[in-house]
């Protein structure tokens, strides 16, 4: 019983998931009278987006539970393991993956059918990648990681090609594919060698071999041990879109419907994230591969350092919004990656990095949804012409813009200021006071975009004639604002328990 | 009202930010209403800051009626609350500053409800600054200062655009230099890198200090190590000093207050810029004495660059709201020279100046909005012989200008002589002679555009006719900061008895550092 317990948010997404698809299959289409269709789901993306959403509430609320019982108190859960670990850690991630899937359901509720592309498939999809994407977190084991790896990314390669009609949909999801599949077999190739060289698929066992590295008696060869953490690190790197592994991200994005879009930014990066933590601090946590002299430290500096400074210089040269908010993606990995190095002396990092998510998923949400509130049918916003004067037509999608912009720009009193807090803290913590200042500058760099798309929504007015974005008016798009509005001001003005919370995951990371 | 008075400071921050909050519930279409609620929270603000000042026990000093409440227990952040004698004169400042800064908004009609939302949120961050004892806190307030600037500037700001000229005309009309998008951006972004330098600081504090506490009480008794202190005060320096604008970090603040609108300038100008000041030091120069006293003779040095250049591009300058905006690098300059010089009268000159130049300047920004809403233009050489239609106007303008060249009676004077005194005790000789200098400099524009503007025949003597003098609320904004100027410069001990206090309790620490300091050279 404890286990299943232990199990239950993985298990209730799953289920539902299942559930939802039967429910899809069975039911009847909501279709305008005379119009002929074989998808068994179309027109039904309301009550889809809604069962979506209610699962994946339940998911979070299941770890929420899970937390407070204390995964340490259930010692049945060792069954599992090293293939499902499930402690603090892993239980905060997956509650971040579900507040971000939950989010990107309602949105889809809301642009599925306003954009003419009714199709139910979505929703089971979207909880079947969130499985992946909550087991990808608990991976102990390197079989785990590449099973949740696979099973997240297939359902999203499928969610960015969900608007078949369009040529940008197919070269999105095209690009990822293969760019996905390519950076899925150098770092299969790379845990392949990790097995070859230590024996052990289990992260755990892993650790222990590379600490042996030395001692008398072993066999633990060093160099294939850089070598498969040189191919791991690149195909995590490409999941979270680091640079020089960023470059599906705009595209991917830009073609992709922006709930797909959404869930990419914030559940897919949020695992990735996750397992790039477990792996370097279980498997590579030895002392002479976590320093700053040699390992992972250095080169996942240089990664943050490229990430950010590229990003928020490239996406300040955007004409699409879509496409500024993937480089902010990009760039919020780079400041993300920060914590990670950090993470190297400092445990507190860890839980720095998983708050910094949970805000990021917020923020990054809250802002998509927004932007989607702010064009309609044929008319979607997508350059910042199309925002011009919206402060004025939908004043509040506009101050809920405005809001997830500040957060995203790590402005007070929202939840990307503690974010960025409390991540350059721990960064200066561990003495690494220049990825610290870099990342300080950087946000300012960053704040220049965001700030410029709120010239737009309150300083411009449409050119006369030029064809403009009509605002849209969606309950569930609303919903989602609302309670990522609230997510964002909580974090942002009481953070003090989810800090207590994610500083909890930090110690069981390990 | 006992719960009032344990809870004075928390209404007086809290003031203006509910009447922002009250304001959201209103009509926009409503103008009366939102005027009248705007009014309320700043005179309740002002009430209690003038209560504070009146309830301050000078025989006791040090921090008084200190309020507490937790906001984030794991890290040691509190709302703690607090006045010394710095904190109420600067809080009658602000306070007389909105007050005055509404009615001087009273006539605004392009979405006045917005407006007054966003200048209550900024007067409600300032009010924070000035009362704040926690680190953490200090910089939230600081932040909430600052960014309602930029949409006040960007949406509400001036059309006027400096026309293009010189070898580098197509620099400023690709970015549109000196439209209001382009000074909201720049005054944004700047004070941003200045925001990420402080924050750097914070939290290296932080964690130097045991990574328990943020209250500034706390962490100036933590004695923190040389090294740490000679890296982390210029930071802070040009971190607060981008606000205060320490040159070459001034270049956002004659843009930004070309470009705001009349209220947004006097609150920018008059106290937004102290904030900067105040947190050179609050932050700086308290918490890090052996940084201050260490890189004092540079702050200084840099403060005769900004009391010199800001005059000699004030005296250049054409464009009227550009005259005053420089003005103000100029007498900011003062300020951080009066804090360079680690001497007590320097310091009370330092302060003074902060409250003296704040009344001044929103008196002058309250004039120029009077002039440009009637005479359409900013640009001086279009104008003249002003005074016969607008007589008030004229006299306090001059008023304004006698109070800021530092005439004998106004309160200009008593600030400027005090800083040039304490320039002299520490020795610095060369400071006090070019303060003096910059003095005579600010004469010279300060009359010169006075009298080009109000006196003599202007190219347009004969379309001025439909000028009018002040009207109704305009009235408010120039009598009470007219009759600040004069009450303050004629019995300074008013203000100065406050700062004084805090003065002497503050100053040994970083003097007793400067002190340690020379010992160890000798």
């Amino acid at each position: 019983m404890n286990l299943l317990f232990g199990l239950s948010p993985f298990l209730a997404v799953g289920v539902g998931a299942l559930l939802l698809m039967l429910a899809e299959a069975f039911g009847k289409p909501n279709v305008a009278p005379g119009v002929e269709t074989t998808d068994a789901g179309a027109g039904r993306a309301g009550e889809l987006a809604l069962g979506a959403a209610v699962i994946l509430v339940i998911g979070a609320v299941l770890s929420v539970a899970v937390w407070v019982a204390g995964p340490e108190s259930l010692p049945e859960l060792t069954q599992v393991a090293p293939h499902l670990v499930i402690d603090k850690f892993t239980l905060f991630f997956s509650f971040t993956l579900c507040v971000g899937g939950a989010l990107a359901a309602l949105l889809a509720g809301g642009y599925l059918p306003e954009h003419g592309i009714d199709r139910s498939e979505f929703f089971p999809l979207l909880l079947l990648s969130t499985v992946g994407a909550m087991a990808l977190s608990a991976a102990g084991d390197l079989l785990t990681l590449f099973v949740a790896l696979e099973t997240m990314s297939l359902g999203v390669y499928s969610l960015i090609g969900l608007r078949r009609g369009s040529p940008r949909a197919a070269e999105a999801a095209l690009k990822y594919f293969l760019l996905g599949s390519f950076a899925a077999a150098i770092m299969l190739f790379g845990l392949a060698l990790l097995y070859g060289a230590t024996g052990h698929t289990d992260l755990a066992g892993i650790g222990a071999a590379v600490r042996s590295i030395g001692s008398p008696g072993s066999t633990v060869s060093a160099g294939k041990i850089l070598i498969s953490l040189v191919l791991v690190l690149v195909g995590l790197a490409f999941k979270v879109s680091a640079v020089p592994f960023h470059q599906w991200t705009p595209d991917a994005y830009e073609g992709a419907p922006t709930p797909a879009a959404t869930y990419m930014a914030v559940a897919v990066k949020s695992a990735a994230f996750a397992v790039l933590l477990r792996v370097l601090l279980v498997g590579f946590g030895d002392e002479r591969l976590a320093s700053w002299g040699a390992g992972w430290p250095p080169a996942l500096a240089v990664l943050a350092v490229l990430s950010m400074t590229v990003a928020n210089l490239v996406a300040g040269r955007q004409e699409s919004v879509k496409r500024m908010l993937a480089y902010s993606s990009i760039a919020h990995a780079g400041y993300a990656l920060v914590g990670v190095v950090a993470a190297m002396r400092s445990p507190e990092a860890v839980s720095a990095v998983a708050f910094y998510l949970l805000a990021y998923t917020v923020s990054t949400a809250g802002a998509f949804g927004a932007l989607i509130l702010c064009g309609s049918r044929g008319a979607e916003a997508v350059s910042y012409e199309d925002l011009a004067g919206v402060g004025k037509r939908h004043p509040a999608a506009a101050l809920a813009f405005s809001l997830f912009l500040f957060s995203l720009a790590g402005l007070p009193p929202t939840a990307g200021f503690f974010g960025k807090l409390y991540v350059f803290r721990t960064a200066i913590d561990s003495g690494l006071y220049t990825l610290a200042i870099l990342g300080l500058v950087n946000s300012v760099i960053g704040a220049y975009y965001y700030l410029r798309v709120m010239v737009y929504l309150y300083m411009r007015e449409p050119a006369p004639g030029a064809p403009r974005a009509v605002t849209m008016r969606s309950g569930f798009v609303a919903t989602a604002l609302v309670a990522a509005a609230i997510f964002v001001l909580l974090l942002g003005m009481a953070p003090g328990f989810t800090l207590d919370m994610a500083s909890g995951a930090a110690l069981t990371a390990r | 009202m006992p719960f009032l008075e344990s809870h004075l400071l928390g209404v007086i921050v809290a003031a203006p930010f509910l009447a922002a909050l009250a304001l959201l519930f209103v009509s926009p279409t409503r103008p009366g209403a939102i005027r009248a609620i705007s009014l309320v929270g700043a005179l309740v603000s002002l009430a209690g800051s003038v209560h504070v000042a009146l309830g301050y026990d000078l025989a006791r000093g040090g921090l008084q009626r200190a309020e507490r409440y937790p906001l984030v227990p794991s890290l040691g952040i509190d709302l703690s609350l607090a006045v010394d004698g710095w904190s109420v004169s600067l809080l009658l400042l602000t306070g007389v500053i909105i007050v005055t800064g509404v009615l001087a908004s009273w006539t605004l009609t392009d979405r006045p409800r917005d407006f007054f939302v966003l200048l209550l949120v900024l007067v409600a961050g300032v009010f924070g600054v000035f009362v704040c004892q926690d680190l953490f806190v200090f910089f939230l307030f600081y932040e909430i200062a600052v960014l309602p600037m930029y949409l006040l500037i960007g949406i509400w700001g001036s059309r006027g655009k400096v026309p293009a000229a010189g070898p580098f005309a197509f620099v400023w009309r690709r970015f549109d230099v000196g439209g209001r998008e382009y000074a909201a951006m720049k005054l944004t972004l700047m004070l941003l890198v200045g925001s990420a330098a402080i924050l750097v600081v914070i939290l290296a504090l932080y964690s130097a200090a045991g990574g328990s506490t943020f209250d500034l009480q706390a962490l100036a008794r933590a004695r923190f190590p040389r090294e740490l202190q000679l890296w982390a005060f210029p930071l802070l320096w040009l971190g607060f000093g981008s606000l205060a604008g320490v040159f070459p970090f001034h270049t956002w603040s004659p843009d930004g207050h070309a470009a705001a609108p009349t209220a947004v300038s006097m609150l920018h100008a008059g106290v937004l810029m102290k904030l900067g000041a105040f947190g050179v030091i609050r932050v700086g120069m308290l918490l890090l004495p052996e940084g201050a006293s260490y890189w004092a003779p540079t702050v200084g040095g840099v403060a005769v660059i900004n009391v010199l250049y800001g005059a000699i591009c004030a005296l250049t300058q054409r464009d009227l709201k550009y005259v005053i905006a420089y003005s103000s690098v100029s007498h900011m300059g003062v300020v951080m020279l009066g804090a360079a010089t680690l001497t007590v009268d320097g310091w009370n000159g330092a302060i003074y100046q902060m409250f003296a130049h704040g009344m001044m300047t929103g008196l002058f920004f309250a004039l120029v909005g009077l002039v440009y809403d009637r005479a359409h233009t900013r640009w001086v050489p279009s104008m003249g012989g002003f005074a016969r239609q607008m007589p008030w106007v004229a006299s306090f303008f001059v008023l304004a200008g006698l109070s800021s060249l530092g005439l004998p009676g106004l309160a200009g004077f008593v600030a400027e002589f005090l800083v040039f005194l304490g320039a002299w005790q520490s020795q610095h000789y060369v400071w006090a002679l070019a303060g003096v200098l910059g003095a005579w400099v600010t004469a010279v524009y300060v009359l010169r555009v006075g009298r080009d503007i109000f006196f003599g025949e202007g190219p347009r003597s004969d379309e001025i006719h439909h000028l009018t003098d002040a009207r109704r609320s305009e009235w408010g904004a120039l009598w009470v900061l007219g009759a600040c100027l004069v009450v303050f410069g004629s019995y300074p001990r008013l203000i100065l008895d406050f700062i004084h206090v805090a003065t002497l309790e503050y100053l040994p620490r970083a003097a007793g550092a400067a002190s340690a300091l020379l010992e160890a050279s000798r």
